[in-house]
């Protein structure tokens, strides 16, 4: 019984991705400073309806995607770059991010044509915008126990239940939702199904969860014998399991997973100033090479997808060691400043970032899988169980 | 070399260092054994002469095909300067020399060269206890000047390594060369390079470290059942991994950056990067495979600690994360915050 060798095969973007790298910079050089909301510090969770239309503009939402859905039929490679350069320069990408994340995708692949042409040149012109209805009060990393109900009715389902950690819900246009519409609670992947609802269906009600930052991100989403129309099935009844474990592989090995705070290290660059002593350099570039090593592995795990593989492993191991440096991220940065910051003011002010930055912390190794459900996945690979 | 002759010789070198560079040798080496027919064997291989040009009589690979190579030496904590003597065969060749047979190593840092002759002391020069010959870098007369010294021009102060190989301190008094010209490799570079050696051989051993954890735990029954069916024991694995995979991507991303930019300068960010990178993790690479075997790992006996102790002394050989984190910080710190997504995008410098 030998264990599988870990590689990440070094991997570099093609050259119409760098290239389209440089025109993203460009306009995101021009538009951000236009933009900006009332965040300092951005990131793929800030939302701006108005940076998501100029970014549909240019064609840069649902790049990967078939012309006749609005799309640019470029390269998941070139949607990586456009994800790279939005995040690496803080941009505000919170209002399309899921439904040019995942939601499109899950719809070109599991959806009807109906809804393809309904919804996806929406999303691509960044004006549609969705939230993730998985999570429910009793069912978090154990995701197969939801309870929400979708009862078959003529011409569509009645559905009951509740969802939380519901982000955007208040301010998007669709939640696709994970029901059991067949069997009982217990009956775990069986019987699951995704529907597409739209978030103004009455007996649909929002109320917001504010977090311990004091941000408005989630909702708790109730459904009470609100009727959903049958043609809002995504994919097959009783098909949601398997369409939800893809969709959850959207969520794990990009940049996302370890460049949402760099905002961070770069103010920390700005208030150690021009010339900082040698301890405080090495304690800066001991963080820089650790954002450039998860930098190298998360594009040998893209190489490995565009070759054709699914290196499931390797892309929990990216947001592991990423969502860790996140964590790490501002406390190392906080103690560093204190000691060599060139000004009180930039102290203080650097000090107000790295706190918020450690207040959103803990978020990072909850979502999108829990570091422990990462590690069992990594464990399974190792064949420990 | 293409893909395949690549392959094919990594797996006879790995199959090799199984055989013939077993627990029993590198325990005799700690004694002070040196292991000649293993070294005349890896000679036979043409192992030390992997990166030198076939016109000057190597087997013409690149780079990139030597730090290969030391990834998987470094798998199988080979304890002969194979990393050593390849880069010194590699800057002998790069400057017209021809490289000799027997270990070399290499000094770096420290020397001066006034009217031919070279002075100074290098500590901690790895297999100085060993090495036929000396190979340094030294800027004369405003170039970069290769010497070859031999052994009995130095003097050399025993200083093994805590992983218990033949390091020692080395004293060139006005020493006569036997080869000296003009090379196209800094004394910089040369540094940069060896460090890159260092931090494949420690991917190799932190993946080697991985494995022998593994299967320790799966092997390993306590309370009735193996230890790895223990969720703490899985996730403590899977952190290992965690750390086992960011050494191994940024030896390897390193490796192909020098290798594509060229001997001279190719990669020098990505070098520095991953030698902080490497040297970063080891010791969360070594506390958590020892804590997963317990005290069995600790004892001599195993093998655990070929690999563990080697990567204490690889993160220190040639820069610690300190040396090339500060310069790393410098340059960064220098070129102002927004300067830092486009550096580190494209694996440079920012100034």
């Amino acid at each position: 019984m030998s264990i599988p060798k870990l590689e990440f095969p070094p991997f570099h973007l093609p050259a119409e991705a760098e290239a389209l790298r440089g025109e993203v910079r460009a306009f995101l050089k021009e538009t951000l400073p236009k933009i900006r909301s009332e965040d300092r510090f951005a990131s793929w969770n800030t939302p701006s309806p108005e940076f998501s239309r100029a970014l549909g503009a240019k064609g840069w939402l649902g790049i990967t995607w078939p012309k006749q859905y609005g799309g640019a039929e470029r390269s998941f490679l070139d949607r990586l770059v456009v994800t790279e350069e939005l995040l690496g320069n803080s941009a505000p990408a919170g209002s399309h991010w899921v439904a040019d994340r995942q939601s499109g995708p899950l719809l070109l692949k599991f959806g009807t044509e109906q809804q393809r042409q309904a919804i996806l040149p929406r999303i691509a012109r960044g004006e549609c915008y969705f939230s993730i209805g998985m999570s429910e009060p009793d069912s978090g990393s154990d995701l197969a126990s939801v309870r929400t109900r979708a009862e078959p009715v003529p011409g569509g389902f009645r559905v009951n239940g509740t969802k939380v950690w519901t982000s955007g819900a208040h301010r998007n246009h669709y939640c696709i939702t994970l029901v059991r519409t067949s069997g009982q609670h217990g009956d775990r992947h069986k019987g699951l199904s995704q529907l597409l609802v739209d978030l103004k269906t009455p007996g649909v009600t929002i109320r917001p969860i504010i977090n311990l930052a004091g941000r408005h991100d989630w909702n708790e989403v109730t459904f009470s014998d609100a009727f959903i129309p049958e043609d809002c099935l995504i994919g097959n009844e009783g098909d949601g399991w398997i369409q939800v474990t893809s969709e959850l592989a959207f969520e794990r090995s990009g940049p996302e997973r370890f460049m949402q705070n760099v905002y961070v290290l770069r103010e920390l660059v700005r208030v150690l100033g021009r010339q900082p002593a040698k301890r405080a350099s090495a304690i800066l570039g001991r963080l820089i090479a650790r954002l450039w090593t998860l930098r190298q592995m998360s594009t040998a795990v893209a190489g490995m997808m565009q070759g054709g593989k699914s290196p499931a492993i390797e892309a929990s191991l990216v947001k592991d060691l990423g969502t860790i440096y996140q964590q790490d991220l501002p406390e190392i940065a906080r103690t560093l400043a204190e000691s060599d910051a060139t000004t009180e003011e930039d102290l203080a002010d650097f000090l107000d970032v790295a706190q918020y930055a450690s207040m959103m912390a803990p978020s990072y190794t909850i979502q999108g899988g829990t570091t422990q459900v990462l590690r069992g996945i990594v464990a399974r690979g190792l064949g420990l169980r | 070399m293409d893909r395949d002759t690549r392959d094919m010789l990594l797996e006879t070198a790995s199959r090799f260092f199984t055989e013939r560079a077993g627990k029993d040798i590198v325990n005799g080496v700690e004694k002070g054994v040196w292991p000649a027919d293993l070294w005349k064997e890896i000679e036979e291989m043409g192992l030390p002469l992997i990166a030198v040009p076939e016109e000057q009589d190597g087997v013409g690979g690149t780079l990139a095909d030597l730090m290969a190579l030391l990834r998987v030496a470094g798998e199988h904590a080979v304890p002969v300067p194979v990393a050593e003597t390849a880069l010194a065969n590699l800057l002998v060749a790069s400057a017209g020399g021809k490289p000799a047979s027997g270990p070399s190593t290499v000094a770096l840092g420290g020397l001066s060269l006034q009217g031919g002759r070279v002075s100074g002391k290098v500590a901690r020069v790895p297999f100085a206890g060993v090495a036929e010959r000396f190979v340094s870098i030294i800027m004369a007369g405003g170039k970069p000047t290769l010497v070859v010294v031999p052994r009995d021009a130095v003097s050399i102060e025993d200083t093994p390594s805590h992983a218990g190989e033949p390091y020692g301190t080395v004293t060139f008094d006005g020493a006569t060369p036997e080869f000296s010209a003009v090379s196209p490799v800094s004394a910089d570079r040369a540094f940069e390079l060896a460090a890159l050696a260092r931090t494949m051989q420690m991917a190799g051993a932190a993946d080697k470290v991985l494995v022998t954890a593994t299967e320790y735990c799966k092997q390993r029954v306590q309370f009735g059942r193996p230890i790895s069916t223990f969720q703490a024991i899985q996730h403590m694995l899977a952190e290992l991994a965690s750390y086992v995979a960011a050494t191994i991507a940024s030896a390897d991303s390193a490796a192909r950056d020098a290798d594509e930019g060229g001997l001279e300068k190719g990669g020098s960010f990505s070098i520095a990067a991953a030698k902080t990178q490497t040297s970063d993790f080891a010791h969360r690479i070594a506390a958590l495979s020892h804590q997963s075997m317990g005290a069995m790992g600790f004892t001599h006996e195993h093998i655990l600690h070929h690999y563990t102790r080697r990567l204490w002394v690889w993160r220190r050989d040639f820069g610690s994360e300190s040396f090339w984190g500060e310069k790393i910080g410098e340059s960064f710190a220098r070129a102002g915050k927004d300067e830092l997504w486009p550096a580190l995008s494209e694996s440079r410098y920012a100034a």
